[in-house]
């Protein structure tokens, strides 16, 4: 018996990308080079994703509770915040609060500036807690008048009221939108770029500027998003799942 | 009857904007194909002062604009300016938006590949912005230090080249007076960027704040006003324009009120 052995060509990268620059004017090999910066834009773009939704939920939520309380001392201030973060933009607010208000107040209690990844956090967790709060608002009010009535007359207290038999009927209603402030809120986490920040289109920029490379960076960096956003739309999904069987 | 009249309306719009597209593109072409040079469009990114900055009333000034102006008086060109950013300046060359670009651009092989350069007019040395304080004294004692530089230049290049392309402490901003300022702040322990910037700051910033070093390993680089390959009949006239200047001290006295005498 004799064995048959083949010349298995061996697949050369090189070779692929040289194929992308004759044909495509793309070249592959940059992404390669700022590999470094795409992997720390990768992390950094779901730190400041995740730090923006916990705190953007935090001030959302008690916005929002301030919104629909009755006392027009709390309904006043909370309605100004969110006329002033959803009525100004985002980039304007991230270069105001980097340069701005955080070097000035860290001075006031004689601290040093914040690093700008500190700004990036600041600045997205405002920004995300003024539309939050629009959310809350309109889930709490969407909840018929009665339910909170009845569980005042069962004699629960209003804080009772709110915790055990409104945000939970809310909250299954706010999913859909709070999905997609969510998404949104990722995707504008490329804005914090123009204060140094390395994230995902940071790592793009950079690549391509360096290089004159003008596909392959944005295209990674945009694999990249539509990455996250796919994870993060199916996390939310699974919620809406969850809690729509619980009722 | 009224949908009707706005759908017209909105047609009457549509077709005039695109009639405004087609007669745009036509005078393009008769621009190029023309034999007389018709005012050509410069572009730049005016925040880079001295070399180019926009004043509150909109006028772009600096140094190079001032060169600009002499060789365009020299060589008869009638040019109009505008401050596009750094970015698209590049964009607009490659789309034939801008015809040349000043923006205190260093002439290196890698541009050279996409655009010509007219002969240097300036130049440059990177140079080293830190706190008075600091105990650094070459490019090598940043080491894991938080170093500002402005996104794709030179000074970007050579902190790259010392400490790896995609260096953690590496903060590339759109412009130098943005890593300025988180200098000022103590964000960045030091800026590295041109002579002819950091030297200025350096004296607006105050002295006893701030220090300006040299490191032997940055080699000197030129400055060349960018124009797009091939297009030789303006590259010549810029070219012969420069030489003017040169030789009648045009260029020596602007060179002295921007940076002292040499």
């Amino acid at each position: 018996m004799r064995l048959v052995t083949r010349d298995v060509k061996k697949v050369n990268l090189g070779d692929i990308n040289n194929w992308f620059i004759e044909n495509f004017n793309m070249d592959w090999s940059v992404v390669v080079d700022y590999k470094g910066y795409f992997i720390e834009g990768f992390f950094l773009t779901i730190q400041l994703t995740t730090v923006g939704i916990i705190f953007g939920l935090i001030i959302g939520l008690i916005l929002g509770l301030m919104r629909v309380s009755g006392n027009r001392w709390l309904i006043r201030p909370a309605q100004i915040y969110v006329d002033i973060f959803r009525g100004t933009p985002l980039l304007l607010q991230i270069l105001a609060i980097h340069k701005a208000v955080l070097p000035t107040l860290a001075d006031l209690v004689g601290l040093d500036a914040p690093s700008s990844v500190t700004s990036a956090f600041v600045a997205l967790s405002l920004n995300a807690g003024a539309y939050i709060a629009e959310i809350f608002r309109g889930g709490i009010q969407s909840i018929d008048k009665g339910q909170m009535e009845a569980a005042r007359s069962l004699g629960m207290s209003y804080a009772q009221a709110m915790r055990f038999v409104i945000l939970p009927q809310a909250f299954k209603r706010m999913l859909p939108p709070l999905g997609n402030e969510f998404i949104a809120l990722m995707k504008d986490s490329s804005l914090v770029m123009v204060i140094a920040v390395h994230e995902i289109t940071y790592a793009a920029s950079t690549a391509s500027k360096n290089t004159f490379e003008v596909w392959t960076p944005y295209i990674v960096a945009g694999v990249m998003y539509l990455f996250l956003t796919y994870i993060l739309s199916r996390i939310v999904a699974y919620l809406e799942r969850r809690y729509s069987t619980s009722q | 009857m009224r949908k009707l009249g706005l759908t017209m309306l909105l047609i009457g719009a549509l077709s005039f904007t695109a009639l405004g597209c087609g007669n745009n593109e036509a005078t393009d072409t008769d621009k190029s194909k023309g034999e007389k040079m018709d005012t050509i469009k410069i572009g730049t990114d005016a925040a880079y002062p001295p070399f180019e900055k926009q004043e509150g009333n909109g006028d772009i000034t600096g140094f190079d604009i001032e060169v600009l102006d002499a060789i365009a008086k020299a060589s008869g060109l009638e040019y109009t300016i505008e401050n596009t950013g750094w970015d698209p300046l590049f964009y607009g060359i490659d789309n034939g938006k801008i015809d040349a670009g000043i923006s205190a651009i260093t002439i290196t092989d890698e541009r050279k590949e996409k655009y010509d350069f007219t002969e240097p007019y300036f130049e440059a040395k990177q140079v080293i912005l830190l706190p008075k304080d600091s105990t650094v004294t070459s490019l090598k004692g940043l080491e894991g230090k938080n170093i500002g530089v402005q996104s794709a230049t030179t000074g970007e290049v050579v902190v790259q080249q010392a400490f790896g392309k995609t260096y953690e402490n590496l903060k590339g901003y759109d412009d130098t007076p943005s890593a300025i300022e988180d200098l000022k702040l103590g964000r960045l322990d030091a800026v590295v960027a041109d002579n002819g910037v950091l030297l200025e700051y350096a004296k607006k910033l105050g002295s006893d704040k701030f220090k300006v070093i040299e490191d032997a390993s940055f080699e000197p680089e030129y400055y060349g006003i960018i124009t797009k390959k091939g297009n030789t009949q303006l590259l010549d006239k810029l070219n012969e324009g420069l030489k003017k200047i040169k030789e009648d001290g045009t260029y020596d006295k602007i060179y002295a009120k921007y940076f002292g005498a040499e």
